[in-house]
């Protein structure tokens, strides 16, 4: 019985450091999030905002995952998912979504409400807010926008474009 | 690991601060974007069905000073949170000549409790005292330009005409009516009263996008 227990927290240790990439849950406010998805790394990021309640949000998330799974882990791309739930639904409807889905991509709440009318036309000034909208960065240069839903094909034109 | 990082991150977000401007001209716009109205064009009138089943324009009111056109539905949950501010605005304004009129923009097709019947229920259970209009063939919200719900126009009547002088949200906290630091539309609101300038003339809030069916996926 030990000698299972000793196995079996071994096991977990091990994974616990080869899995270092443990995707990000976490809310940020928008200073913190322009960090992330404007880093100067040849990166292309594919930014989406959704929200739980948000049905052409939830909609696309499918085959945006499937395209986000479609490139190899090195290449040089990483699709993030920026939920603007409240940010105390991030254990619950956003865990939901997350687990129902499989997303292992990088999921952060935009929890920056009062600056609203600061961040969103930061991001994009053709924005009016509505969600969900997708924006594209590469070292830290705007690349594309989109307000409204994105088809898998128009997704893959996009990346293809600026990988 | 993480937090650190996220504080080395917050640290230095706090340094940078340059973001780039777009020029929104030189930009293609989106083949789903309506153009919608400026601030200072003149808005068209229109007729709508109300939950009483009686048809609504601007001109059934010829005492008002201007309106507060709320485009806002039931479903939303940001519609939903603004609700009894929308009908605060409507108490505070409608008597000094600014009524509130909203306008379901979404198509009931696709959004079942956006259509009438829910309107109704909903506008008799809150207790709507302003009209609640579904823009049934769904050309009035192309034609302010409204994205989302909720987004709001505040005209004002000048010379017979309803000019446009804010485009926006009702104010910067939307899940906390009791944290809020900006009130964007009654600043506008007391401005015209007042005679002044509005000081912020359009604003942006996330809302839910409008849904129609003639949108591309």
């Amino acid at each position: 019985m030990k000698l299972y227990t000793l196995i079996a927290f071994a096991f977990l240790l091990s994974s616990a450091t080869i899995k270092t990439s443990t995707p990000v849950r976490t809310s940020v406010n928008y200073d913190q999030l322009k960090e992330i998805i404007e880093k100067h790394d040849d990166k292309l990021y594919v930014v989406n905002f959704w929200a739980t309640w948000c049905r052409p949000c939830v909609e696309e998330l499918p085959h945006f995952l499937e395209v986000s799974r479609s490139y190899d882990k090195q290449a040089p791309f990483q699709m993030i998912l920026v939920s603007l739930d409240k940010a105390e639904l991030l254990e619950t409807e956003v865990a939901k979504v997350i687990t129902k889905l499989h997303i292992d991509n990088d999921v952060y709440i935009l929890d920056d409400n009062k600056r609203m009318n600061y961040w969103i036309p930061a991001i994009d000034s053709t924005w009016s807010g509505a969600i969900p909208a997708t924006v594209f960065y590469k070292n830290g240069q705007k690349l594309h926008f989109t307000e409204g839903q994105l088809t898998k094909e128009e997704l893959n034109t996009i990346i293809k474009k600026h990988l | 690991m993480k937090n650190i990082t996220l504080l080395f991150i917050a640290i230095t977000a706090l340094t940078l601060s340059a973001f780039k401007l777009v020029d929104s001209k030189s930009k293609p716009t989106e083949d789903i974007a309506p153009k919608g109205y400026a601030i200072g064009d003149e808005a068209s009138d229109f007729s709508l069905k109300n939950i009483d089943d009686k048809m609504v324009s601007l001109a059934n009111y010829p005492n008002a000073k201007g309106f507060i056109v709320t485009f806002t539905c039931n479903h939303c949950p940001y519609a939903v949170a603004y609700e009894q501010r929308i009908m605060n605005l409507d108490a505070k304004y409608a008597s000094l000549g600014y009524p509130v009129i909203a306008i379901s923009p979404n198509d009931p097709a696709l959004v079942p409790e956006d259509g009438m019947d829910e309107m109704k229920k909903l506008a008799s259970s809150k207790g709507y005292t302003f009209p609640y209009l579904l823009d049934e063939k769904q050309n009035v919200y192309p034609l302010f330009g409204a994205t989302k719900t909720p987004h709001i126009f505040i005209l004002h009547r000048e010379n017979g005409k309803n000019i446009v002088k804010y485009i926006g949200a009702i104010d910067n906290n939307y899940a906390n009516p009791d944290d809020v630091t900006e009130r964007y539309v009654e600043d506008a609101v007391d401005a015209l009263i007042a005679g002044t300038e509005i000081k912020l003339t359009s604003t942006k809030a996330i809302g839910c996008s409008i849904k129609d069916s003639r949108k591309k996926k």
